[in-house]
């Protein structure tokens, strides 16, 4: 017997975190107003020991709770758009490929396998280095390496049901062959592809702060990632600079991940017990 | 010096992770005498008589001479390939008498010819310095094999050449390179040269050895067997290296200078400062005169009000530079001059200036829009980058970051001019028509890197650039550039923040460290290890 989503542990502890996450970052301007960069004290003020900068603050002395928390904007917005986009090309990729099938399928399956030869870290390297590093760049480079996963799972959903009845009656009706791909099936095979959209999510994260600490995120917005590089000059000295958005990464990526396993098997009716 | 950032990002790990392995029996065999020297970048180019930077001579200095060295001594030099050099009244002309006895790595002697040769075929054309310092060099006359005479076809002031003799007068072999592509040409890679080491071998993210030379000129010189320079782009590695005895000696700052205070106090390690005054860059902000905001004066000034200097210094330097007045630094013995016009960090006097030349504060508090373009070469452009910033933010400026790699920097700023305010770390090179005049005087082709490609131009400036360089009395010569001190601080068509210079971090069993003024660029043959 499947368990609701909401039933699970695992769902209620990475949704509360998530849900955390997404409102400090929504709420960033009203929780630490002005600008996140701006010089707010003495350089190098260890964290707890400054009541109006507990986080303490970084090597020119900028806040770094303030930083944290306009820097989990930067991750949830890139996680979320990166996703967003990889699944909503995957999706049209995936359903086109499967509805047409023959000579358009193979054509663009092989696009699709093309893509995901080329480790995804790679082609967003390459591609941020290319284009010059900006938030929108970074967000299309990431889902440069994502959609290929909702393309093949969504070809493969496109597949089974396109045999449907309810395909057949929609020929019948006189539907244009987009329409019934489009609006009929691609609906359908929604579910499993949300289900990796999590997984996505938390892997853009990942990538996004991966490319700043390479030097190659958006500087003039707050990114955990430069963070832990600005910070790694120092992590014999200083290393709560690294070590505190590096926990907030963790965080992130673990509540993400605790979710996206929730959503799957309660979307897949699988169960571990 | 100038590793891409992208490219070092990249290669950080990778490299690391190969030195950490490379090399075991090398740093095993220290008996004789093997100085370990950590690298941080790996330069492509590894002739120092056509590319003359800093990063090129690290390592190729011990192996091809100049003409002289820079000293501590009176007189600023100490002799090597030149045991002489003399002017004419008229300033046409130098006379260098050579030295006797030298001979190259191959065997060949040494003579005038090769300096005649160095100098009209590599210095004059192709050399990033020479181009314009040579640019009145007519011809090099060689009565014998041990003089060579310069002819010059416009007065040139013996005192800039021999300023400049350590950085542009590095001698090739004519008979390795007569007759070929001299860019091309493999001695460039496998160096050849008159110095106290000679080329040994060289693998790709791991070492450059340099093996002793025999047969130096130098009496019972060199002291070492021989140098590695292991490739360590990483700087933590290098501190961790030099902690676990791997390595004797990192320069150029490779050291983060948050990590000096606890490596100082590590046993066995000292912090040098010494060995770089002749190598003092400037950290400089360079305008862009054709947008219309900084084509005014006071918008200039405001910026230079806005820049809170002992922030900087403390804060990115932690106090390992100084305060520049003007363009040329204060440790420079002869043609600093502190009468200049200076800018106290000053916001209110900042924000004054702004509403007087027409900018007030929009809603929001913003004036107006900048693009700021730091170099990526140096941790410290990259931070003063995010520093100006908010300097300029506090008095309603709006300055975006554009980040580039070091090619794309070089490109946006010094061809394309993509840029309002870029931020450059320029060098002073003991003399300021080196390359100092370069970064404000009128007319320069576009593409040349650390020129004024900023669209200023100031007909006064020029005359009085162009009057210097074919002054040939010391003193007057001396006056003009002080008045061009005088002038740039006025005009403000850069705005010099710091003068900086590096530190190294030494074994206390190396010997004979720090010894001239260009010493972590010159040839090491008095260092040696002490057991």
């Amino acid at each position: 017997m499947t368990r609701p989503f909401l039933r699970r542990p695992e769902a209620l502890l990475g949704g509360a975190i998530l849900l955390a996450l997404i409102l400090i970052a929504g709420f960033a301007p009203l929780i630490a107003p002005g600008d996140p960069l701006a010089i707010a004290g003495r350089p190098l003020i260890p964290p707890f020991t400054d009541a109006g900068l507990p986080l303490g603050t970084d090597r020119l002395g900028r806040d770094l709770l303030a930083e944290l928390i306009h820097g989990a904007r930067t991750s949830v917005a890139v996680g979320l758009s990166a996703a967003l986009v990889a699944v909503f090309a995957g999706m049209t990729v995936g359903t086109a490929a499967g509805f047409a099938g023959g000579a358009i399928e193979a054509a663009l399956m092989r696009i699709v396998d093309a893509f995901q030869i080329v480790p995804g870290f790679l082609l967003a390297l390459a591609f941020v280095s290319v284009a010059g590093p900006s938030l929108w760049v970074v967000v299309l480079a990431i889902a440069l390496g994502a959609w290929t996963g909702p393309a093949r799972l969504a070809r493969a959903r496109v597949l089974s049901l396109r045999e449907s009845d309810f395909v057949a009656a929609a020929k019948v009706m006189g539907m244009s062959p987009a329409e019934i791909a489009f609006r009929q099936i691609m609906p359908l095979a929604l579910p499993p592809v949300l289900a990796v959209a999590s997984v996505i999510v938390a892997a853009a994260v990942l990538t996004e702060a991966a490319l700043s600490f390479l030097g190659l995120g958006d500087p003039n917005s707050v990114t955990w990632g430069a963070m832990i590089a600005e910070g790694r000059n120092q992590l014999r000295s200083a290393a709560y600079l690294s070590i505190i958005p590096g926990i907030a990464l963790v965080l992130t990526v673990i509540s993400t991940y605790l979710v996206g396993e929730a959503l799957t098997d309660s979307l897949t009716g699988r169960d571990k017990r | 010096m100038l590793a891409t950032i992208s490219r070092r990002g990249v290669l950080t790990g990778t490299a690391a992770l190969l030195a950490s392995t490379a090399l075991p029996r090398l740093a095993l065999a220290q008996g004789g005498g093997r100085l370990i020297v950590a690298a941080d970048s790996e330069p492509r180019q590894l002739n120092p008589a056509i590319v003359a930077s800093n990063g090129v001579f690290f390592i190729s200095s011990k192996v091809i001479e100049p003409l002289a060295e820079a000293s501590y001594d009176a007189g600023g030099l100490k002799p090597l390939l030149a045991t002489g050099w003399e002017g004419s009244e008229d300033g046409l002309s130098i006379t260098f008498t050579l030295r006797e006895g030298v001979s190259w790595h191959d065997g060949t002697p040494f003579s005038s010819a090769d300096v005649a040769f160095s100098a009209m075929e590599v210095w004059k054309p192709l050399q990033n310095i020479g181009r314009s310092l040579f640019a009145n060099l007519e011809a090099v006359e060689t009565p014998d094999p041990l003089t060579a005479i310069f002819r010059f076809s416009k007065p040139t002031p013996l005192q800039l050449i021999a300023n400049a003799l350590p950085v542009v007068s590095s001698v090739l072999p004519k008979h390795v390179y007569e007759g070929s592509d001299i860019v091309e040409n493999p001695a460039n890679r496998a160096l050849i040269g008159t110095g106290p080491f000679k080329w040994g071998d060289y693998r790709p993210g791991e070492y450059y050895l340099l093996t002793r030379n025999d047969s130096y000129w130098g009496e019972g010189l060199p002291h070492l067997d021989d140098i590695v320079f292991r490739v360590l782009p990483d700087r933590a590695a290098a501190a961790s290296s030099l902690e676990a005895g791997e390595v004797h000696l990192a320069a150029f700052s490779s050291v983060p200078l948050a990590d000096l205070d606890r490596i100082a106090k590590v046993p066995g390690l000292s912090v040098v400062t010494k060995g770089y005054e002749a190598l003092t860059y400037q950290l400089i902000v360079e305008i862009n005169h054709r947008t219309e905001e900084l084509s005014n004066l006071k918008v200039r000034q405001a910026i230079a009000h806005a820049i809170d200097k002992d922030f900087v210094l403390d804060t990115i330097f932690l106090g390992y530079a100084e305060k520049a007045t003007g363009p040329v630094p204060a440790n420079d013995p002869t043609f600093y001059t502190p009468d200049v016009t200076t800018y106290p960090f000053d916001i209110a006097a900042a924000k004054a200036l702004l509403d007087e030349a027409g900018y007030p504060e929009g809603p929001g508090g913003t004036r107006f829009s900048l693009r700021l373009l730091p170099a990526p070469y140096f941790a410290e452009t990259r931070q003063f980058g995010d520093y100006l910033r908010q300097a300029l933010a506090a008095i309603g400026i709006d300055a975006q970051i554009v980040p580039h790699d070091a090619a794309g920097h070089i490109k946006a700023v010094y061809t394309d001019h993509a840029f309002d305010l870029a931020i450059a770390p320029t060098v002073f090179r003991a003399d300021p028509a080196i390359s100092t005049t370069i970064l404000v005087r009128s007319g320069q082709p576009d593409g040349v890197p650390f020129s004024n490609q900023g669209g200023y131009a100031n007909p006064e400036l020029d005359a009085l650039i162009d009057e210097a360089l074919v002054t040939l009395d010391r003193d007057k010569r001396v006056a003009l550039y002080k008045d061009f001190q005088r002038m740039v601080t006025a005009d403000l068509p850069l705005i010099n923040v710091a003068d900086w210079s590096f530190t190294s971090v030494v074994a206390d069993s190396v010997t004979g460290v720090a010894t001239n003024p260009r010493w972590v660029v010159s040839n090491w043959a008095e260092t040696g290890l002490s057991e």
